[in-house]
Formats: structure tokens, C-alpha cells, sequence
């Protein structure tokens, strides 16, 4: 028998998403176990199953935290564009006419 | 079932608002075109890199050289994602990359012009990037769902770039004089290449893209939407528009058809753009030599462990 | 304000930012779509590890601003080792170049979380973090290039000959080093953390399977002399195939002394800067 783990996806728009694991022999048992355990209700439309076996992740997760500051990565970092937004108009009504209008 | 069966059940199937997955029965032309449609998405994100990447090493702070690089990181992360979507659809990533080094496909207009300097990051990133996310969440409702599940994410990063975007450009406009010159001067280049990089009006008898729902709006109904929300941003920072000159007319900014020159376009789509050259022989030039790379991960190989 | 804590900062600093310069030309460009990706996180961790040495630096009244001890500076002012500076070359160049570059940072990170001061030594508890997953993206290629084809082999140690013999550079000592022995603010000699990133490199090698006479060129070009122009050139240089290694020694990048390469690269990266000076971006 492998462990192999279930993934389920609600509809077009959603991605799958893990949501267990079953004992099976091989795949072909594998996803018939896994429609009665986890779409039973309708939570899925579409069903993956992967055998354990063929997952892989780092021995040390530690490794996916983000350990310097990388702010600018999210849009909180530009939370003052507001102001910068005010500051630059009034700056812009301040030149001559001439050179404002182009229409 | 016949072919024309299936054909008129996958049409019934679009006209109801159904979504077609890669494993899923289409028509050749559906298949086709998708795959050309995504395949040339791929190719501009992975050639828009370029004209920033040219501005990177220029960057004035520590703060913007760092955040211009994730940008730019970010679109070629978004050419990852679209070319294994468009490898599903049956033809390799190493083909559509050869085919973009020959130049036998294509990428968007925009990325076949030079860079200047420092006024073109803030062009690039705030009203290109922002003529890329209206076309781009108007596709977000495509009938190719793999399609639309990238784009999520894509829609969403090209939001913080319209940010980054947004931010140098309004340190440019509340800036010194020669600052404000950075923007003008680039904005007086970039205009009309934004303007084409909409396309010119739709056929909408003609577009099968259209009839099968993988596009849902016309061209010039994306570029209506820009031009009302960024011409105003722009008049209100007291820059000039060069021509095509936007005019004010019953509630929206008009580019009349008449006004645009579209030529330099005709000269892009043929790969004859002013920087087409250059920038596709660099990149084959990095290709070409780099072969051993694919070779070192095409080898089987073991981790000891 | 003690100067050769300030000397030492500014080593450190100078050197992530022009590694971290280099690392992000291949944004766009690197010979593999999702590597592109990843390298680019490495010269953003670069450049953001140069932004904290350097606001350490301003935190101790040396300038007003990180971006001015960054960019707002003459070429001469700059005391980065030679090696961040050259050019990216091919990917078995920038390979070499970031395994032994981030084996000797971590090297020197492991040292500096003991300094005598506190603030650096917060900083390189901080980024060794970082330097972990740099190290692992390294030598993850590394083991895989050894192992591979012969083309990508062959090189891989042509250019890890010319990267090890520039590495010389990153140990080269700061100015004032004695001084910031003796206030503790560098823990160990950098002769000492010279000898330590050998014998983990050494071992390394012995690993996967590369031959250690890539070591060989180190040993030769440490031999520096003063030349006539006062220049420290290095006793010899290996130039391989591909190799961007010129004329210039290894050596000199601590004292102010840099090669060709690093003018073009100083023009480009603070023309902006310089531009308009004193403006807000």
C-alpha cells in the first residue's frame, strides 16, 4: 500500500487545494477512494491524487522565510503615493497656463 | 461523435459561459489561437523585461534599484507562468523561445523601443503597466480557464507595479525642473506606441478570439477605458500630451482615429521596430552561448544525498 | 565615531552592493527561466544588505543618507574587492563567482555576529539567514555543473580558476584593521577567515569531484606588488576562456584601487544619482 495525497478544485477559477490523503495501492484505487472521502458533498470538481513518495520539500523550512526587510515587495510600501499625489498636482496647477493645457 | 458534433456542443458550451481545460475537447482553430494569443503574451513579458532591465543598473536609490528589480523579477516570473500554460496547449517552451529569437513570433509594440533614461521607468511602469492591466483584466473572464488562473495572480502583481509606477512618476512631477523634463520627455515618446499598443478597431465578424470568448472586449473599447482613466492623471500633473492629442468630449478622453499614425506599428508587427534588432540578438546572443546550461539540466543526474 | 568600524562597514557594504549590481544584470537574461527568477532575489538580498551596512554607517554620523555612502561617491572612495566588479561573463563565471563569493561571506557573517558592535552584530545574525539559502542555490548548481555534461564541466573550473584567484580580494584587509581588531569590531583577522573559506572551499571541491588545483591561482596572485603607479598588482592573473579577468590584480579594492571594469560600472549605476544632486526620487 502508498500514501498518496489529495488535491481537489472547486471550479475553473479556484486552484486545487490539498485536502488529504489516502491508503491506496496504486493511483487507479487511489482516486476512486479519494471521490467518496472528499467530494462526496460536491467540494470538488476536479480530482487529483500523488503518491507521498514523489513529494519533495526543503529539510529545512526555515529557508522560505523572508529574513531581510523586503518591503517594497508589497503595496503597503507605497501607502504615501496619496500625499505624493496632492503634492505633485499642486505642483502642477503652480505652472503657467501655457505650458498645462495641450488641448 | 462527429467532428461537427463536437464542434456545436463545445459552441453551445462557450455561448453558455462554459470554460474549456487543457485536457478538455476544442476545435483546432480554438487551439490554435489560444496558444498563439498566450504564446505572445509570454513573449511580451519576457521582452518587456528588456527596456527596464536597461534602466536597472541607473537606478538613483538603494530603495528603487531593489524594488525596479523585483518588477522586473515579476515579469519574468509572469512569462514563466504563461509559457507553461501555453505548453499545455502543445508546443514546447524551448520551441516558443527559438521561435521568438528567429523572429517568427511576435510581442507587444511597446517593447520594441528604446529606453532613455530614468523618465522611461516611470512611463513604463505607470502607463504602460496600466494599459497592460486594463487589457489584462478584461481577459480575467476568458472561456481558457488556465489561462484566467494565472492572470489572477498576474493582475494582481501588475497592480503593485501601477504603484511603483505611480510613485516614481509623481517624484518626477513634484521634482526639480530637469526632473519633470525626465517624465515630459518620455511621455512625449511613449504616446503614441501606448496608443497602438491597444491595436487598431476590432473585427468583430472576423475575430474568432471574440466569437469564443478567449478575448471579451474590443480594442477600442480597452483603449476608451485607458484613455478615460489616465488623462486626466496626466493633465493633472501638468504634463502635455503630443499627438495623437486626447480631446474632451462627452464625458471621455477621445484619440480620434483620424489622428493616429499608425505606421510605426505596421513597422512592429513586421519585427521592425526600432529596437527589435538589437534586443533579439542580445538575447540570442545569451541563448547561443549558454547551450551547455540546457545540456547540464536535460542530464539525468542524482543528489547524493 | 571610530574610523575603522566605518572602514569596515564600508568594505562590507561596498562589496553586496557592486556583487549585488552585477547579480541583477541577468534579470531578464539568465540561460534559464526560472533560475532568472531566483538569481534576481539574490542580488535584491544583495543590494538590501548593502542598504543596512550602509545605514549603520550613516547612524554613526559618517553621511546623511545610505544612498549617498552608496551612490553619491568618487570611484576611489569605493572598497570593494575586485572580483564583485567584473564583468558577469558567461553563467559558469557568475556560478563560481557567487559560490565562492557567498561561501566567504558567510564566512565573515559567521564572524561578525560576535562584534563589538551590536548593531553589526544584530545585522549579520540577520542576513546569514539569507546567505543559508544563497550558499544552498549555489551549491545545488555547483554539484549539478560537476556532475554534468563535459562542456558545462570544463567551464565551470576554467572560470572557478579566475574566480578563485580574485576571491583574494574579499580577504584582502580593510584599512585600519588592526584598529578594528583591537575594538573587537572585527572579531578575527581577515587572514584567519581567509584560511577558513580555503578549507571549506577546499572540501567542497573535494565533494563533488573538482580538481583542487583551481586553488592554484589564489596562492600566486595574493602575491601582490606595488607597482611603479602604486597600483597593487597581483603576482599573476589565470584568464580562462570567457574569462572577464583583465590585466588588473586581484588585489587593491580595500585600498580604493579598482580596475577598468568598475568605471564603467561606476558611471552607469550613479548617473541618475548624480544627475540631479540632492533631489528626492
Amino acid at each position: 500500500m502508498e500514501t498518496f495525497e489529495v488535491f481537489r478544485r472547486s471550479g475553473h477559477k479556484e486552484p486545487f487545494e490539498h485536502c488529504g490523503t489516502v491508503s491506496a495501492p496504486d493511483a487507479e484505487m487511489a482516486l476512486l477512494e479519494a471521490k467518496e472521502c472528499f467530494t462526496r458533498r460536491r467540494e470538488g470538481q476536479h480530482l487529483w491524487v500523488v503518491k507521498r513518495s514523489d513529494i519533495h520539500s526543503f529539510k529545512d523550512e526555515s529557508l522560505l522565510e523572508i529574513a531581510a526587510d523586503k518591503s517594497y515587495r508589497f503595496a503597503e510600501a507605497y501607502r504615501d503615493v496619496v500625499t505624493k499625489r496632492s503634492q505633485a498636482r499642486s505642483r502642477g496647477r503652480a505652472l503657467p497656463e501655457k505650458a498645462r493645457s495641450s488641448t | 461523435m462527429t467532428y461537427e458534433d463536437k464542434l456545436a456542443r463545445f459552441n453551445a458550451h462557450i455561448d453558455g459561459g462554459g470554460k474549456v481545460e487543457a485536457s478538455d475537447f476544442m476545435p483546432d482553430d480554438y487551439r490554435r489561437g489560444v496558444l498563439k494569443f498566450i504564446e505572445m503574451h509570454a513573449n511580451s513579458e519576457i521582452m518587456g523585461a528588456l527596456p527596464e532591465r536597461e534602466c536597472l543598473p541607473q537606478a538613483p536609490t538603494l530603495l528603487r534599484k531593489m524594488s525596479l528589480a523585483a518588477k522586473i523579477q515579476d515579469e519574468v516570473g509572469h512569462a514563466q507562468l504563461l509559457y507553461r500554460v501555453a505548453e499545455d496547449l502543445g508546443k514546447s517552451r524551448s520551441a516558443m523561445y527559438e521561435d521568438l529569437l528567429a523572429g517568427k513570433s511576435k510581442f507587444h509594440n511597446v517593447f520594441h523601443y528604446p529606453v532613455q533614461h530614468w523618465g522611461d521607468v516611470a512611463i513604463i511602469g505607470w502607463l504602460i503597466d496600466g494599459a497592460a492591466l486594463v487589457t489584462q483584466a478584461a481577459l480575467l473572464d476568458s472561456s481558457y480557464a488556465p489561462y484566467t488562473r494565472v492572470l489572477k495572480r498576474i493582475c494582481s502583481e501588475e497592480q503593485l507595479h501601477l504603484r511603483h509606477g505611480e510613485h516614481i512618476t509623481l517624484m518626477l512631477a513634484s521634482g526639480t525642473e530637469s526632473q519633470r523634463d525626465l517624465f515630459q520627455d518620455a511621455l512625449s515618446r511613449w504616446w503614441l506606441p501606448i496608443i497602438h499598443f491597444f491595436g487598431p478597431r476590432s473585427n468583430v465578424e472576423k475575430d474568432l478570439l471574440l466569437r469564443w470568448k478567449v478575448k471579451t472586449r474590443t480594442n477600442e473599447d480597452l483603449r476608451q477605458e485607458f484613455l478615460d482613466r489616465y488623462v486626466p492623471k496626466v493633465l493633472e500633473l501638468g504634463f502635455m500630451f503630443p499627438s495623437p492629442v486626447p480631446v474632451e468630449s462627452t464625458g471621455h478622453w477621445i484619440v480620434k482615429d483620424q489622428d493616429i499614425d499608425w505606421a510605426p506599428l505596421e513597422a512592429v508587427k513586421k519585427n521592425r521596430g526600432p529596437e527589435t534588432t538589437r534586443r533579439l540578438a542580445a538575447r540570442r546572443d545569451v541563448y547561443d552561448r549558454h547551450r551547455w546550461v540546457r545540456e547540464v539540466l536535460a542530464a539525468p543526474f542524482t543528489y547524493a544525498a | 565615531m571610530s574610523d575603522s568600524l566605518a572602514a569596515l562597514l564600508t568594505a562590507l557594504a561596498d562589496d553586496e552592493l557592486i556583487i549585488g549590481h552585477r547579480h541583477s544584470e541577468w534579470t531578464g537574461f539568465a540561460p534559464h527561466i526560472e533560475e532568472d527568477v531566483a538569481f534576481s532575489s539574490i542580488a535584491q538580498d544583495e543590494i538590501g544588505h548593502a542598504a543596512a551596512y550602509y545605514t549603520r554607517l550613516s547612524q554613526l554620523g559618517h553621511a546623511s543618507d545610505a544612498d549617498r555612502l552608496a551612490l553619491g561617491k568618487d570611484t576611489v572612495d569605493y572598497r570593494n574587492a575586485i572580483i564583485c566588479e567584473r564583468p558577469n561573463g558567461d553563467w559558469s563565471y557568475t556560478l563560481a563567482r557567487h559560490w565562492l563569493y557567498d561561501a566567504a561571506d558567510s564566512v565573515r557573517l559567521e564572524a561578525l555576529e560576535s562584534s563589538a558592535d551590536h548593531e553589526l552584530a544584530a545585522l549579520a545574525t540577520k542576513m546569514r539567514r539569507e546567505e543559508r539559502y544563497h550558499l544552498l542555490h549555489a551549491d545545488t548548481w555547483m554539484k549539478r555543473v560537476a556532475a554534468g555534461p563535459v562542456e558545462g564541466r570544463t567551464l565551470l573550473i576554467t572560470s572557478l580558476g579566475s574566480a578563485f584567484a580574485e576571491s583574494a580580494g574579499l580577504f584582502e584587509p580593510i584599512v585600519e584593521e588592526e584598529a578594528a581588531i583591537e575594538a573587537g569590531w572585527l572579531p578575527a583577522p581577515s587572514h584567519e577567515l581567509r584560511a577558513r573559506f580555503l578549507a571549506r572551499t577546499a572540501e567542497s571541491l573535494e565533494d563533488w569531484g573538482l580538481p583542487a588545483e583551481v586553488h592554484a591561482g589564489l596562492d600566486r596572485s595574493a602575491e601582490f606588488v606595488a607597482s611603479s603607479s602604486g597600483d597593487l598588482i597581483a603576482g599573476r592573473d589565470r584568464p580562462g576562456k570567457d574569462s572577464p579577468v583583465a590585466s588588473h590584480g586581484a588585489l587593491g579594492g580595500r585600498r580604493g584601487h579598482h580596475s577598468e571594469d568598475f568605471k564603467s560600472l561606476w558611471d552607469d549605476m550613479t548617473s541618475t544619482y548624480r544627475s540631479n544632486p540632492g533631489a528626492a526620487w
